[in-house]
């Protein structure tokens, strides 16, 4: 068993686990009983940490019961996050969990590093002489931020499936790792009523909080079309279309994509396509239709830019500072209603 | 003049060849067949018949004689319910790692026949399965089956149990990784100071020299730096240097410095990854050296990775291929150098049929040489199979 300051550091770990199944309260306990207000406390503060500032927080680790309070407020959060119910939430706390073990993570000894990683069924290869980290590629894939070009497996060294990473990399790779099962854990629970009965004023709060948000968020503007405010692989395919030239399949489909994305109707939309030389109707509109979801069970969504580059349709030249800001086309849209709304 | 009737009549005849191929030559199932969709392009039928699945290979090969499939595919996924009419209601449970290698991917494919440009979609495969997937991905050879596609290229499924839940971002980041595509060249070369000078109290440095990775390095670095060692030698080895270096499309003026600096004492230094060279060679050399290096799976412009597509149909394995009569045939990693389509994928019987051909065919198929003008002709049934698939002839 490890020491009880590393349990209340990392409160995830199977030890942790272990240590309040054997030496912990019931739950009937945990939640009524005087003695663990403090942990109830902190299992908040965790929640509105995570919230806040994307980390749970650190709290005094000094004395054995500062630990044990810890250690109880993780499942204690957990059980809340839970009957909060609402899925972003749920991964925004998921997040603050692992930023904070990474934090953490980023100033133990390799050791302890390998020990995680095995505890997340990360795959890694050690080697004591020459100190470095190989990590299986699959984790890697799953885990490490590749959209960033310094993460893309191409600017890195792999050979049989291994890849190096440094402890800092690794750290950052287990963080993914940590988020994911949290928030895979969380999803899958129900909320226990107790819980909720018990923690009904703080639920409402974090309800409440969510809901202004997220009408702060739908209240961004969509309006008409403008086709000044289009991105350039956007003006790129329309122009070829317009003009008759061949467009891959990849570009016309992001472009209705986009569009019916914006509200546009498969009227409009099919008026767009019309000036191409080669335009049937019928076949657009079907075509048209199967993309929208008005005749197919799905409606496709716009690919992101890094989707875009993969199938050469983002024309690298042309990327202006905009471009360079966002990932998805259509942030690059409402990033220039955003700035014309800014204009006085 | 050719009428609408020997058009159906060719047509006719591909159909009864495939039926009766069928009809004695078993078509082995792929793994978890019962997990599988399936689908087929008929003969003479309109689009494509989707959304089938067989649970008795019996079945399937009933289906096959009976109607003769130009075309069969099967689902590199697996599903929970195979048949369902809509993609959502499939349930998807997992897919292998596919990756299609087709002539057409490949830049200057239109000027090539087909035997050369099948050579050159191999060279491309062979990169693919030598250098990326058994090198650097580390896959096992027994997960990993090659086969011909019948057509105009090669097939890899990988069948790794760690891959086959892979989305498609992450297969993104594999096809990514084989092309090449985001190499950050200030990761490849860098600038180290050859020496430093003190004025007062500090010190600068003083004279700059351009290193690349050693070909030794894990990943991209050492293959690119392998790449250059290559194109360096190619080019100093060549008749006319400066001309193949304005070939790959460096100014006239950059070559004649490039051509004058390449001395003995200058390739050994770029070795040992001392490059010591303007930008505009640097990224010659970079640009050079990825083309040399990665596999062309996109021409970039008109067709998608197949390899990202995690609900992709793919041409079912021992089947065959509708515009060529040829056999979608496993090969084995150790004889992939030696295949060779026209001879080893050939399964339609000899017996004789006559043809009339559009123009001259100049042919070697099955171990024969054909030399046909273009008139009617009677050849045997695989050549003239793949001559009408091909349309390149009618039957009499």
């Amino acid at each position: 068993m490890r020491e009880l300051t590393i349990l209340a550091k990392y409160p995830f770990l199977q030890d942790t686990r272990q240590f309040i199944k054997e030496n912990g309260p019931s739950i009937d306990e945990l939640l009524y009983n005087p003695p663990y207000e403090r942990a109830r406390i902190i299992g908040i503060e965790r929640l509105d940490n995570a919230l806040k500032h994307r980390d749970v927080g650190s709290r005094s680790l000094a004395s054995e019961s500062d630990c044990i309070m810890e250690i109880l407020s993780y499942p204690l959060a957990r059980m809340v996050a839970v009957c909060i119910g609402d899925p972003y939430f749920k991964k925004r706390y998921a997040l603050g969990e692992a930023s904070h073990m990474y934090k953490q993570l980023l100033n133990e000894s390799t050791s302890f590093l390998l020990s995680i990683a095995k505890e997340l069924d990360v795959t890694v290869q050690y080697n004591t002489e020459k100190n470095t980290i190989k990590i299986f590629f699959k984790n890697y894939l799953r885990n490490a931020p590749t959209r960033y070009k310094e993460w893309k497996i191409v600017n890195r060294g792999i050979r049989n499936g291994f890849l190096s990473v440094s402890h800092k990399d690794l750290a950052r790779i287990l963080l993914e790792s940590l988020r994911k099962r949290i928030n895979k854990e969380l999803v899958t629970r129900k909320c226990d009523s107790n819980v909720y009965d018990l923690f009904s004023s703080d639920i409402k709060r974090f309800q409440y909080t969510l809901a202004t948000q997220q009408k702060k968020m739908e209240a961004t503007p969509v309006g008409k079309i403008s086709v000044e405010k289009l991105p350039p692989c956007m003006t790129e395919v329309l122009a070829a279309i317009q003009s008759g030239e061949n467009v891959p399949h990849m570009g016309r489909f992001s472009l209705v994509a986009f569009l019916s994305s914006l509200k546009l109707s498969t009227a409009e939309i099919l008026k767009l396509f019309s000036t191409a030389p080669d335009y049937q109707e019928d076949k657009t509109k079907y075509q048209v239709e199967h993309i929208t979801g008005a005749s197919s069970s799905t409606e496709y969504k716009c690919p992101g830019c890094e989707k875009m580059r993969t199938y050469g349709i983002c024309p690298v030249d042309k990327m202006d500072d905009l471009c360079k800001k966002i990932r998805h086309p259509l942030s690059y849209y409402n990033n220039k209603w955003k700035q014309e709304k800014q204009k006085p | 003049m050719r009428t609408g009737n020997s058009v159906q009549k060719s047509l006719e005849f591909l159909k009864n060849t495939f039926q009766t191929y069928y009809a004695s030559n078993k078509v082995k199932l792929p793994e978890r067949f019962g997990r599988r969709e399936f689908a087929f392009v008929l003969f003479g039928g309109k689009g494509m018949v989707r959304h089938l699945g067989f649970d008795k290979s019996e079945l399937l090969q009933e289906f096959l004689s009976e109607r003769g499939a130009q075309h069969a595919y099967y689902s590199s996924a697996y599903y929970q319910y195979p048949t369902a009419p809509k993609m959502v209601e499939k349930n998807w449970l997992g897919a292998e790692l596919i990756f299609d290698l087709d002539s057409d991917h490949l830049p200057n494919a239109e000027q090539m026949g087909y035997v050369e440009s099948l050579l050159a979609v191999k060279k491309e495969f062979i990169k693919l399965i030598d250098d990326f997937l058994l090198g650097d991905f580390g896959f096992k050879e027994k997960y990993m089956e090659l086969y011909f596609s019948g057509g105009r290229g090669y097939h890899c499924h990988v069948k790794d149990p760690a891959i086959l839940d892979l989305d498609s971002n992450e297969r993104r980041e594999i096809v990514d990784y084989i092309t090449g595509r985001d190499l950050q060249d200030s990761l490849i070369f860098h600038e180290q100071a050859t020496g430093r000078k003190r004025y007062g109290g500090h010190s600068f440095t003083s004279g700059k020299s351009l290193k690349m990775p050693t070909p030794d390095q894990d990943g991209w670095k050492g293959r690119i730096s392998r790449g250059i060692i290559d194109l360096v030698y190619e080019i100093k080895k060549s008749d006319n240097p400066q001309k193949r270096l304005e070939e790959y499309g460096v100014s006239v003026r950059d070559a004649e410095r490039l051509v004058a600096e390449l001395s003995e004492e200058r390739m050994r230094r770029i070795q040992d990854g001392m490059l010591d060279q303007s930008k505009t060679i640097r990224k010659f050399f970079l640009n050079s050296a990825l083309r040399k290096t990665a596999v062309a799976l996109t021409a970039g412009e008109t067709d998608e990775p197949v390899t990202c597509d995690v609900k992709r149909l793919i041409r079912l394995p021992s089947s065959l291929h509708g515009k060529t009569g040829l056999k979608v045939v496993k090969i084995n990693i150790d004889e992939l150098k030696e295949f060779n389509p026209l001879r080893d994928a050939v399964v339609l019987p000899e017996d004789p049929v006559r043809i009339a051909l559009q123009k001259s065919v100049n042919i070697q198929m099955n171990n024969q040489h054909f030399h046909l003008e273009n008139s009617d002709q009677e050849v045997p049934s695989y050549l003239a199979v793949f001559l009408i698939g091909r349309k390149q002839a009618i039957l009499l």
